[in-house]
């Protein structure tokens, strides 16, 4: 028998399941704080966005109705809303945004070269339009399809398209002339 | 432009890395409030209906004694009833008793110039 979906988990929380508390914040705890870190580019702001986005969550539970939507998408939807609310209410950026090393990254000078490439995009992230970004961040990061991502800003399939296409080139130039010291131009 | 894409391409990988991080301070805030709505929400359903306050009529009938009470009152009000419309022979008659009648004419031997005469 596999995992529960979401849906199930769901309900076994609404019905008091301790376990089922635990299985969500380790499915979609880590998608909610990854999201709301690279859209705002703070994590002391991620983390207050992604804790109420869940808090949203537990509370919607009783009245959550399988089969209408996809939890994931609930999510993402709610946490980007508190993200602009958020942006809206503070208007200077902290581009002090330098996720947590791996456990596992392989070593020392590899590690910083990936944190410096990580923090390089995180830079380019900012500097684009609200929505562009958090379409890219949705396509190429979150690796949602088009479709999803598209119920999630409540645009179309083509918009999303477009956004993400501007995205991309607009992320492409700002690293252009950052390469070499990114560790992509060895030969 | 090729080139460039595939740096991207290896930017988001490298961000995918840690996608699925979450700080350990912050699971366990997330599940302290997952928590506390669930006691929330158990204590609300297993909390006892508060006790309603009884009506006018459940107020009256336990000050006369619940139906027993009620039922002896009633049965008291219809003897009451009957005993006025119907008395026993060894009882006076009340209706008499307020408006007693007399065989006795007072103005019997009077006529009525005999009337008007102690008048005028």
């Amino acid at each position: 028998m596999g995992d529960p979906g979401d849906d199930a988990l769901l309900v076994l929380f609404a019905n008091g399941d301790g376990q089922a508390a635990r299985d969500l914040t380790g499915r979609l705890g880590p998608r909610t704080y990854s999201v709301a870190l690279r859209v705002l580019g703070n994590r002391a702001e991620a983390e207050d966005v992604a804790q109420e986005a869940m808090m949203r969550l537990w509370q919607m539970a009783p009245d959550w109705q399988p089969g209408r939507a996809k939890v994931s998408t609930w999510l993402y939807r709610v946490t980007l809303n508190l993200c602009l609310d958020l942006k809206r209410r503070r208007r200077t950026e902290d581009l002090d945004a330098v996720p947590e090393p791996q456990d596992e990254s392989p070593s020392v000078p590899e590690r910083l070269q990936e944190a410096a490439r990580i923090d390089a995009l995180q830079a380019a992230l900012m500097q684009l339009p609200e929505r562009q970004r958090q379409a890219v961040i949705l396509r190429h990061i979150e690796e949602l399809p088009n479709p999803e991502i598209a119920g999630i800003m409540d645009i179309s399939v083509e918009a999303v398209e477009s956004l993400t296409a501007r995205g991309k080139r607009a992320l492409a130039r700002a690293l252009a002339g950052r390469r070499t010291e990114l560790g992509y131009d060895d030969g | 432009m090729a080139e460039n894409d595939t740096d991207l391409d290896a930017l988001f990988a490298a961000a995918r890395q840690e996608r699925d991080f979450l700080p350990e301070d912050l699971a366990a805030r997330m599940l302290a409030d997952a928590q506390a709505v669930q006691a929330v929400r158990a204590a609300s359903e297993t909390a006892p209906e508060p006790a309603k306050r009884p009506g006018l009529w459940s107020q009256l009938g336990s000050a006369l004694g619940g139906w027993r009470g009620i039922g002896g009152l009633a049965t008291a009000c219809a003897a009451g009833v009957w005993i006025g419309l119907a008395p026993p022979a060894f009882l006076p008659d009340p209706a008499e008793l307020l408006y007693p009648q007399s065989d006795t004419d007072l103005f019997a031997d009077l006529s009525l110039s005999d009337l008007n005469a102690e008048e005028g």
